[in-house]
């Protein structure tokens, strides 16, 4: 039963990451925390906008906010 | 070919790139469903919440705000969205990397334990150490504070899962048995989790006394079960698609 289980297991192949794969991550992060919590700072004005338009957004998903 | 149907083949591994294709497929899935979570359960949660500031600040005109309600409905649909498929990206190259290491013999059983962990880590661990308020409960002036202690919870939810699958694989490598290493992770990740609610700081913020217990505590609930429904539906559409590919390739 163990023995068998781990001949599956190592029967399957490690998958390549390309760099880009992170980069992306990162990228899509950034952009949640633009959706999230950004009050300006990088967006400027438009983050007033932003900060208003994804106000339930912060709410319902459990994220800080006023 | 119907052979290979039957059983999961291991041969090769799937490339990236459409397997991020499928993950992102999966998001938009898990922000509809969890959108229309928000805009069914979640925003009639919300919604007394909003009359109570309202009344706080004397029957002020909606007219006046920068932006209506209606479209911060719209906004609280496509905010979810965006964390959704976000959530996605994010999984599908950590995925990526540790498939051959997560447990489960097809891609839906390892694409399921993945998004369970992320549920756990960035739904469950938050809601124990800081559950989701409606509006009208924050102070404006800790979501500094309270900001922080969201992300230092978040990072304690993920190292913890890096510290228990390291624990799993040092424990698999020596040979113990299956149980005795479920066992040690679930001890490991017990421990840990204790000790984030024990040593991070609480939520600074008390909820005003004019704020009823229900409107709360519905509102907890309706945030948790959107969260719930948006890592159900990544996991499952996601294990699908991806099991799907695995098998193709
Ligand atoms: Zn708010």
């Amino acid at each position: 039963m163990t023995s068998a289980q781990q001949t599956t297991r190592t029967a399957v192949p490690r998958m390549a990451v390309p760099a880009y794969a992170w980069a992306l991550a990162l990228l899509a992060l950034f952009a949640l925390y633009l959706v999230a919590q950004d009050n300006g700072a990088v967006l400027a004005s438009a983050g007033d906008f932003a900060h208003e338009f994804f106000h339930d957004a912060r709410h319902s998903l459990g994220m800080p906010c006023h | 070919m119907a052979a290979a149907l039957d059983s999961p083949r291991q041969g090769t591994a799937p490339r990236f790139a459409p397997l991020l294709g499928r993950f992102a497929l999966a998001g938009v899935a898990a922000g509809a469903a969890s959108g229309a979570w928000a805009l069914l359960v979640t925003e009639r949660a919300i919604a007394p919440a909003l009359a109570l500031e309202e009344s706080r600040a004397g029957g002020h005109e909606h007219g006046e705000e920068l932006v209506g309600r209606g479209t911060q409905l719209v906004g609280g649909f496509l905010g979810t969205v965006v964390a959704a498929v976000v959530f996605s990206v994010v999984v599908a190259a950590v995925y990526a990397g540790v498939r051959h290491r997560l447990p489960g013999r097809t891609d839906v059983g390892r694409v399921a334990v993945l998004t369970a962990v992320g549920f756990g880590v960035f739904a469950l661990l938050p809601a124990l150490k800081m559950p989701a308020n409606p509006p009208a409960v924050g102070d404006p002036d800790t979501v500094g504070t309270r900001t922080a202690i969201y992300v230092a919870v978040l990072g304690a939810g993920v190292v913890t899962a890096l510290l228990v699958s390291a624990l799993v694989g040092t424990l698999r490598a020596r040979g113990l048995h299956p149980s005795a290493v479920a066992t040690a992770a679930v001890l490991l990740a017990v421990a840990l989790v204790a000790a984030t609610v024990l040593l991070v700081p609480d939520n600074p913020d008390t909820i005003a006394a004019d704020v009823p217990a229900a409107v709360v505590w519905d509102f907890r609930l309706a945030s948790l079960g959107q969260l719930a429904v948006m890592w159900t539906t990544l996991g499952l559409t996601a294990g699908y698609l991806v099991d799907r590919l695995a098998r193709r390739s």
